[in-house]
């Protein structure tokens, strides 16, 4: 398996459990929606599989590597996941070239201007290189997020209710478009939402998160 | 193992570099709270016998009557300038932040020459109402005067900022609900305000309790004047001990009783935020509010200014010398390294404080911060006897270097110095830094991380481009402090090394106040300069909404 999570427990300081031995694993290309109203802590899993929150107990192992367990801990900026965020927190002081060069490390020049290209016509915002983040619509500033995670070619993409700021008629172009995108890449995908039909229209799988608990699964 | 996965991911420059800086902050203070433990010396007995009591009493007197008035000042200038619309309002608005570029010891000392029998005041006086005498301030009413003139605006700025932000509908839905404008300023606008008045009320009692310049020239005994006179005059370190640790309790009682008074209210709520629009002041009013506003300003900085410029006219080629420069250097110098620090530890402290996960770290960041609000006095004495006893500590390590060493090398070096006022103006640099990266969130570090930056490329690149208003904000307040600041640099600084507040009290100290003029405009000056510049700099405003579709 290519994503193997085990026994995931985590609590904030008030030692209410937010996440309760959560397992799930995954192949790799395939995408899984975590479906959940608010609260059901879905977002914190997003957290504890970057690495932004430590999880009390459990294994997270990806593409082999183990990133978690009681020994160790792998830190968000050694863990090779991408991320969107649910507001996308684009760099407002950097433009649409430098936001997606920022996690370019150890590339040449060259091979870092090539890789910008490419995620820009992956995204099909070729000629928003220049823009600045307040200077686009909310459906390009989410296709820049998208570029930027994806452009440091990370083991897996992790994004956090990626419609939730899109008005009704936008959203379904783009989770059509976003679908498309990440399949073209293969890229392995666990994407959060509180929407059944956005899960419904992009996942390969969607795992049903209740106070903390995986309650269920379906296979689409 | 187990214990090692779960510290390692916390341990980072942040964390590290804080928790050093905390405990070296903590172990001072500790300094005063275990010496309230050692045994009454005769002093103290005499101390609690006979004075405590008056020094409790003129204690309370003078910063109750100070933050009434100050409060009340800076309440009504803020309203004026943000209700109102009128002639020269906007100069005003930023020139009533003025008095503070002023320290309250030099107004002292220049209002009691104005006043004084020869003074520019009292001849006025005489020749237009044929008054036979001086004005006397040199009593608690005048101390309360000066304190009030001068310190007004951190109330002013707080009360203005949030004035500002206040929305209309608030107004106009209690007008809808019938109530008339006394009403709605009582009710509404009043009780909206309230965070802001308290906390700007705060740091004019802290700032008076701190103060040791004023009530040392106006004789005034209070608990900053008694801890200098228990340790110099008396020479009783145990005593200054014990009245720095009650001087600490009455601060904790007041922290306390408006935390308490506050309980579980809530004044800011997340409606759409339309400004009120400013009323055009009419019939006697545009003459009425402007002129008090220009008399406060006059009070509060035109006239110790002006008398200032004056002497500094007689005197300036008597005081004008390398002396002299050598004195701006030390000053401009020393508040520059203590400001660096400063801010490097603030913005350390306040990424480390980022995320509030764990208990121990929200009481220590509490601790690190509690500086400001323990007066000079205390601090200096903490850090002198902190220092005496690291020294002790090292003495065998001086000795292996040099058997001829003195004792005391760190006690009576610039360190000690800059260790204090770091401790005492850190809570000011992390509280700056603390709300801009409130208004910027988690999110642009968290992304960056999950980029494969580092803590400090994530620092560097993302967060202090982004928070760049707030470093500026956080080093000019705490310069200004810091070039202002008289107790802690009058008893830590080496011998021989004086600065320009400390060469100001000097002057004064030997009745020569027009020599003092030279050095205190100069300070006056670089505040007001820096006031100017935070005041009109063009804010980058980047909030968590910073999204925009």
């Amino acid at each position: 398996m290519y994503v193997q999570i085990e026994g995931l427990d985590f609590s904030y300081e008030k030692n209410e459990p937010v996440i309760q031995g959560v397992s799930f694993s995954m192949q790799e290309g395939e995408i899984v929606a975590v479906l959940g109203s608010s609260g059901s802590g879905k977002s914190t899993l997003l957290r504890l599989l970057s690495g932004l929150e430590v999880p009390n107990e459990g294994k997270i192992m990806i593409d082999e590597k183990m990133l978690c367990n009681r020994q160790q801990f792998v830190s968000c900026e050694k863990r090779n996941v991408g991320m969107v965020f649910q507001d996308y927190a684009l760099f407002p002081h950097m433009n649409v070239e430098k936001n997606i060069a920022f996690g370019l490390k150890g590339y040449s020049k060259d091979a870092k201007k090539k890789r910008i290209e490419t995620m820009l016509k992956l995204v099909n915002m070729v000629e928003k290189q220049h823009a600045y983040p307040h200077e686009l619509s909310g459906g390009q500033q989410q296709r820049i997020a998208l570029a930027r995670a994806l452009a440091p070619e990370p083991s897996i993409l992790l994004l956090d209710e990626p419609f939730s700021n899109l008005d009704a008629d936008l959203k379904m172009r783009i989770r059509q478009e976003l679908r498309t995108i990440m399949k073209q890449t293969q890229m392995t995908s666990i994407f959060v939402t509180h929407d059944y039909d956005d899960a419904k229209a992009i996942a390969d799988r969607i795992v049903f998160l209740e106070n903390g608990q995986i309650k269920y699964e379906e296979t689409l | 193992m187990r214990f090692l996965a779960v510290i390692k991911p916390r341990l980072h420059i942040f964390s590290i570099i804080s928790i050093i800086a905390s405990l070296l902050i903590i172990l001072p203070l500790l300094q005063i709270v275990f010496g309230l433990f050692t045994p009454a010396s005769d002093a103290w007995i005499h101390i609690r016998t006979h004075l405590l009591r008056g020094y409790l009493f003129n204690t309370m007197i003078l910063i109750i009557a100070v933050a009434i008035l100050s409060t009340s000042i800076g309440l009504f200038t803020a309203f004026v300038v943000t209700r109102f619309e009128f002639k020269g309002r906007q100069l005003l608005s930023w020139t009533l932040i003025l008095p503070l570029a002023i320290p309250s010891y030099i107004a002292a000392y220049i209002y009691v020459d104005m006043m004084s029998y020869t003074g520019t005041f009292s001849r006025f006086f005489r020749a237009i109402f044929n008054a036979e005498h001086g004005i006397n301030i040199m009593n608690m009413p005048g101390a309360i005067l000066l304190f009030s003139l001068t310190l007004y605006p951190y109330v002013y700025m707080f009360s203005k900022s949030a004035l500002e932000k206040q929305s209309a509908s608030y107004e106009e839905n209690a007008r809808l609900l019938g109530a008339y404008k006394f009403r709605i300023f009582w009710r509404v606008i009043l009780p909206l305000l309230r965070p802001a008045l308290v906390a700007g009320t705060l740091l004019v009692v802290l700032e008076t309790l701190n103060d040791y310049g004023v009530v040392e020239y106006l004789n005034i005994r209070v608990f900053s004047f008694a801890i200098f006179d228990a340790w110099f005059r008396l020479g009783d370190t145990a005593a200054a001990i014990r009245l720095s640790g009650v001087l600490m309790l009455v601060v904790f009682v007041i922290i306390f009783i408006e935390r308490v008074l506050r309980g579980k209210k809530r004044y800011y709520m997340h409606v759409k935020n339309r400004p009120i629009k400013r009323v055009s002041l009419r019939g006697f009013r545009r003459v009425v509010y402007p002129g008090v506003l220009l008399l406060i300003l006059s009070f509060g900085f035109l006239f110790p200014v002006l008398q200032l410029l004056y002497y500094a006219r007689l005197t300036f080629f008597d005081v004008m010398n390398m002396a002299f420069v050598y004195l701006v250097i030390n000053s401009v110098s020393i508040a520059l390294m203590a400001t660096l620090i400063i801010v490097f530890l603030a913005v350390m402290l306040a990424n480390f404080g980022r995320k509030h996960d764990h208990i121990l770290k929200r009481g220590l960041l509490k601790i690190t911060n509690l500086g400001y609000a323990i007066p000079g006095a205390v601090i200096a004495i903490a850090v002198m006897l902190f220092f005496i006893d690291i020294d002790h500590r090292l003495y065998p390590i001086y000795r292996f270097f040099n058997p001829e060493t003195r004792r005391l090398i760190l006690t009576s070096s610039l360190l000690m110095l800059l260790f204090a006022y770091v401790l005492r103006f850190m809570a000011i640099g992390f509280n700056a830094i603390e709300a801009a990266y409130d208004k910027i969130g988690m999110k642009f570090t968290e992304a960056s991380y999950s980029l494969k930056q580092t803590k400090l490329k994530t620092l560097l690149k993302v967060d202090v481009p982004l928070i760049q208003g707030g470093l500026v904000t956080a080093f000019i307040i705490v310069f200004i402090d810091v070039i202002k600041e008289l107790p802690l640099t009058l008893i830590l600084r080496p011998t021989n090394y004086d600065t320009l507040a400390s060469s100001v009290y000097r002057y004064a100290r030997e009745e020569m106040i027009q020599e003092s003029a030279v050095p205190s405009l100069v300070i006056i000056v670089i505040a007001s300069i820096l006031i100017y510049w935070l005041t009109h700099r063009k804010k980058k405003v980047v909030s968590k909404d910073v999204r925009t579709n």
